[in-house]
């Protein structure tokens, strides 16, 4: 165990750069990815569908589908995971890093009592024997949120409903007690309410048991209050990446400007049209030469199309985007509109 | 206070359980029929529970004579006594008593038969759906060539040259259902290796032996029940035509495809002989297969509930 109060990173990518093979020729997934997350705290990766959010996650937890080739330094706790051997890079991801899927209905197995599945890890990596996973798991269900787990343990996944499922998926995420939480897009398929209630279990839960977490969504309002930094992906680029309150309050990449501003906000009128962005994300077997986002850009120039824009830090130097013509920094906000847009 | 009553017919009280509430509305009556089953469905489960109870237990029937030796004249009519319910045949045995031990080597071959093709298939077929590649095309050619061949044919080429033995038969035919049963397996896995919980297996690190043995296999035994039974009464078929041909199970011994060839010399004078045998493949034949449907109907269902 590591003593040392500071933080220190959990995961980091470098360069990561990810391709897949295709009739076509191979496909560009994922470019030049740099990101990394310390321990306790929140990242929260969003972009549009087909930006690479999931292939990401599935990268990093070693489950890409077969033929993608992944280029780059993943470092999990500081080790590189490439350079371990499967078994042990299985064995290190499987009992530091809990993942739970976008659809509870299909990710439980619908054959399987729902305590074995949340045991399972528990069995793998910490060997638990049957009834101290047992109990284990009936400790998790009670820490999620299911009524009378005890008797819980022994139903199937059909027995539940959408949202009690997607908290047993947590459970099973939680067995071996891991340092990082990685939440591909697990509140999607959820209803709004019972959306916000898995939220605030995850976030309750990050801060218990002092755990790093990854959100990934595409819904901006989804990670705005619960993450410390945010990644913007598009079209398998990072094209903003910062602490969180600062680039919605002050985003550089136009990209990103025009998510927000996708955004229904509350002090505008009812049925007031909500902005909109112009054209298709980019289709990966002809990805364009310069900056993806370009053909959609309403700021785009010559050169937007032709060279990839470097990265350029803002004020803040955590504050990364890559944009020829980035908006420009807005002056300080007063307090009380920083406190709204937080 | 408006009362608006109970209509699910529960009291669950302030602090019932979620289980006891769940038990409570489930009634009793759905815990005991075929449920979602036709009366044909009922009646062929019944049937078919009858017959395996009848080729473990035949032995213990008390007052049924032995099939092997001769119990009466030859050719006696049905009476209404145990051993003479379907008459006696060209050399006087009982034919019931015939009926229901050709019942144990019918249910023998099917079983062992079965194991076989089902443990082989499911190996072949799991590894051939997980890791694909080469395997997979090995697999497919060895159930395409299978599949290819007559089965009545090559067992009769097989006794041709080992001469007629029940183990023969078995083996042989045990071969010759690989094919599907692979077939089988190899699409369940395809069609589950990529769901989310397989991939939750994965990152969570389990190995591939456990991804297969602990959430792949249970999700293949909906496809496998159903296409079990119907497999199973082809072996009947195949057993029969064999015996009737005179390359099956080796004359004493009572199956049913014997008893209707030794009756065919004599079926214009005793129609009577072969009803026995013919009603027992017929009824077993319809009954494996009625619940092959049952049952694929009913997993069906409920893999589309979950």
């Amino acid at each position: 165990m590591d003593a040392s109060p500071t933080s220190r990173a959990i995961l980091s990518c470098s360069n990561m750069t990810c391709e897949l093979d295709s009739v076509t020729g191979p496909l560009k997934i994922l470019q030049d990815i740099n990101f990394s997350i310390d321990t306790r705290r929140a990242l929260g990766i969003v972009g549009e569908s087909g930006a690479g959010k999931s292939m990401l996650v599935k990268a990093i937890m070693g489950i890409a589908p077969r033929g993608l080739r992944i280029a780059g330094k993943i470092e999990l706790d500081g080790q590189d995971l490439s350079k371990l051997k499967p078994k042990d890079r299985r064995k290190l991801i499987g009992r530091r890093v809990g993942i739970v899927f976008q659809n509870p209905m299909t990710s439980l197995n619908p054959f399987v009592q729902i305590g074995q599945q949340i045991e399972e890890g528990g069995r793998i990596h910490l060997g638990l024997s049957h009834n101290e996973a047992r109990r284990r798991a009936i400790e998790l269900l009670n820490l999620v949120g299911i009524p009378d787990a005890a008797d819980c343990y022994d139903y199937y996944p059909h027995q539940f409903s959408g949202g009690m499922k997607q908290r047993i998926m947590i459970a099973a995420a939680l067995i071996c007690e891991p340092d990082l939480l990685i939440a591909d897009e697990a509140t999607t398929a959820l209803d709004v309410t019972v959306q916000k209630e898995v939220l605030d279990l995850l976030q309750n839960i990050q801060a218990e048991r002092q755990m790093s977490m990854i959100l990934v969504s595409h819904n901006l309002g989804v990670v705005a209050g619960r993450t410390d930094e945010i990644l913007v992906l598009y079209g398998g680029n990072v094209v903003e990446y910062g602490p969180t309150a600062e680039v919605f309050r002050n985003p550089r990449h136009r990209y990103t400007e025009a998510l927000l501003s996708a955004m229904p906000q509350m002090d505008q009128p009812a049925h007031t049209r909500l902005r909109t962005i112009p054209g298709q994300p980019p289709n990966l077997a002809s990805r364009p030469k310069g900056c993806p986002f370009a053909p959609r850009c309403p700021a785009a120039q010559a050169i937007c199309h032709d060279v990839m824009p470097d990265v350029s830090t803002g004020i803040e130097a955590s504050h990364r985007f890559a944009c020829h013509f980035p908006l420009s920094e807005i002056s300080r906000l007063t307090p009380v509109e920083a406190a709204h847009v937080q | 206070m408006t009362d608006i009553g109970n209509p699910l017919g529960l009291n669950p009280g302030p602090d019932a359980k979620l289980s006891e509430i769940v038990r409570a509305a489930t009634p009793w009556s759905s815990k005991l029929r075929l449920s979602g089953g036709s009366v044909s469905d009922t009646v062929a489960a019944i049937f078919l529970v009858l017959l395996i109870l009848v080729a473990l237990f035949v032995d213990f029937i008390p007052g049924l004579v032995s099939p092997r030796l001769p119990y009466g004249d030859f050719s006696q009519l049905p009476d209404w006594s145990l051993n003479g319910l379907l008459g006696t045949d060209d050399i006087g045995r009982s034919i019931f008593s015939r009926v229901l031990y050709g019942a144990r080597t019918s249910m023998m071959i099917v079983a062992i038969s079965t194991t076989i093709a089902l443990v082989a298939g499911l190996l072949l077929g799991m590894l051939a759906g997980y890791y694909r590649g080469y395997f997979e095309r090995a697999v497919d050619l060895f159930a395409n060539a299978l599949a290819a061949m007559p089965s009545t044919l090559v067992v009769l080429a097989f006794v041709a040259v080992t001469g007629p033995s029940v183990i023969t038969i078995i083996v042989v035919l045990g071969i010759f259902d690989i094919g599907t049963y692979a077939r089988v397996a190899k699409a369940g896995v395809i069609s589950q290796s990529n769901r989310d919980y397989v991939l939750a297996a994965r990152a969570m690190g389990a190995t591939d032996g456990r991804i297969l043995l602990q959430e792949i296999l249970p999700n293949l035994i909906p496809a496998l029940t159903a296409v079990m039974p119907t497999l199973m009464a082809g072996l009947i078929i195949t057993e029969g035509s064999l015996s009737f041909l005179g390359y099956g199970i080796p004359a004493p011994a009572p199956s049913w495809g014997g008893m209707i060839a030794s009756s065919t010399d004599l079926l214009s004078r005793f129609p009577l002989l072969i009803l026995g045998p013919v009603l027992a493949i017929v009824f077993t034949v319809y009954a494996f297969n009625t619940i092959g449907d049952y049952l694929a109907q009913r997993l069906n269902n409920r893999e589309r509930e979950s």
